[in-house]
């Protein structure tokens, strides 16, 4: 049984239609890489699953719950509880700057699910050396260089410890040199066999990680499959001419 | 002119800047937690509540503190009717005054700082599963304050200076002292010092300020 469910998805800004009537579904342990060019809706679908965007109409149903179900939201409670099973990495990181590396991740699990002082520093001092920044534990974002501050955040959004984890064009803000040691990390996870949708425009990285590819044009999804089907035979022209340009 | 003149003149005023400093506490202590609850009223979605805000705002920044410390002291009395239960010692109208004046220039100060809040933050903190409560003051406040942080030690400093209005509402206080000796002893010497006491009390307040924000200086 599918982990994501989603179908039908519609939204639209005020006479733009943003989704229009997008499905899919992610197993467990797949990684999807969601690409498609600017504009076609892809990060408005991820930040759907995690309710930083309202939808018009369709249906999400993370496990055996539904976030929305045909345009009709659960309650608040549910839908915090629902929305806990992911954790999202964005493109501007979002690290609260006021925080220290360490502070930043351990907030959320001290406040949000009330652990033990203990218990969330052992498990911050793991993901710090898990994405090698244990030497930057007491150093506010604002040293850090982009790379090194996503990877902060991808820790933080780890810290609680989620079923699936979604990443809004990861590496986009990075420079070139720096998108590396972020996806390096990402591999990694896929590797642990996490649930991952990635939203990126890293060709290589989607082919070479991802197990399925999801293509996305104008707020519908054109075709999904495994990296070999999309990147050697896309059945649709529209698939074949956005590969013709990225892989250029 | 000698020294034992200097220290006669001096502590008058010595003991009127002790009136401009009380003034400035109460006035500092009470208008930035007040400004700040009009802050969070003008952005409040309850659309009257907001409506008063703004409007509040804009009328004690519209109209000259002078007129409004001289409604609250000389004014509030000839009301018709309630009037005469309005009738409050002159420092503590003044203090209402500045209080009031003060509190929709914190307000405006914090707006700015909430403005320069990304939205990502919300977002953030949104998805990490921080309630409302939870994000405004873990996330949004401390961060408010440190971008409002200059423009409230400007502030400060200019409501030190404001202090010398008590004058014109017959409070006596470091101004009014110098007054009376340049008056009664026909020399500029008094407003020197008066000069002095208000520069040695502005650089405390600006080391005061630069101490705080150097420690909320967050790299």
């Amino acid at each position: 049984m599918a982990i994501i469910h989603v179908s039908n998805l519609k939204k639209s800004f005020g006479n733009l239609d943003v989704l229009k009537g997008v499905s899919f579904e992610v197993e467990k342990n797949e990684v999807v890489a969601v690409i498609g060019p600017s504009g076609s809706g892809k990060s408005t679908m991820l930040r759907s699953l995690v309710h930083l965007e309202q939808v018009n109409g369709g249906s999400i149903r993370i496990q055996d719950d539904y976030l929305v179900k045909d345009g009709a939201y659960a309650g608040s409670q549910e839908l915090k509880r629902i929305t806990a099973k992911m954790g999202m990495v964005f493109q501007h990181f979002n690290l609260f700057p006021h925080l220290t590396v360490q502070e930043n991740l351990e907030l959320a699990p001290k406040l949000v699910k009330g652990e033990s002082d203990e218990k969330i520093r052992q498990r911050s001092n793991g993901l710090l050396e898990k994405v090698g920044l244990s030497d930057k534990a007491g150093v506010y974002p604002a040293k850090l260089s982009g790379g090194q501050k996503q990877r902060v955040a991808i820790a933080r959004a780890l810290m609680m410890q989620p079923d699936i984890m979604l990443f809004d064009e990861p590496t986009s803000a990075l420079d070139p040199e720096l998108t590396g040691e972020v996806l390096q990390v990402i591999k990694q996870l896929a590797q642990e066999h996490m649930t991952m949708m990635v939203v990126t425009h890293e060709m290589g990285f989607a082919k070479e990680v991802a197990s399925k590819i999801m293509f996305m044009d104008n707020g519908e999804v054109i075709e999904a499959g495994t990296p070999e089907q999309l990147f050697t035979n896309p059945q649709f022209e529209r698939t074949r001419a956005f590969l013709n340009r990225a892989l250029k | 002119m000698n020294l034992e003149y200097i220290i006669n003149i001096t502590k008058p005023m010595l003991e009127g800047a002790q009136m401009t400093i009380l003034l400035f506490l109460i006035a500092i202590v009470l208008s930035i937690p007040l400004g700040f609850l009009i802050t969070v009223m003008a952005k409040s979605s309850i659309k009257w509540l907001a409506a008063l805000a703004n409007a509040y705002i804009y009328v004690m920044r519209g109209t000259p503190l002078l007129l409004q410390l001289l409604f609250f002291c000389f004014g509030l009395p000839l009301l018709p009717f309630v009037g005469e239960y309005l009738v409050m010692d002159r420092f503590v109208a003044a203090c209402v005054g500045f209080i009031l004046n003060y509190a929709a220039y914190f307000a405006e100060i914090f707006r700015g700082g909430l403005l320069a809040i990304d939205k990502g933050q919300y977002e953030a903190a949104q998805v990490l599963g921080f309630s409302r409560y939870q994000t405004t003051t873990r996330i949004i406040l401390p961060q408010m304050f440190r971008v409002a942080l200059p423009a409230v030690s400007n502030e400060a400093i200019t409501l030190v200076k404001d202090t010398a209005l008590l004058y014109a509402v017959a409070v006596p206080e470091l101004l009014h002292f110098a007054q009376t000796a340049v008056n009664r002893d026909f020399t500029i010497v008094p407003f020197f010092i008066a000069a002095i006491i208000y520069l040695l009390m502005t650089l405390v307040l600006t080391a005061f300020f630069k101490w705080i924000e150097k420690r909320l200086t967050f790299e």
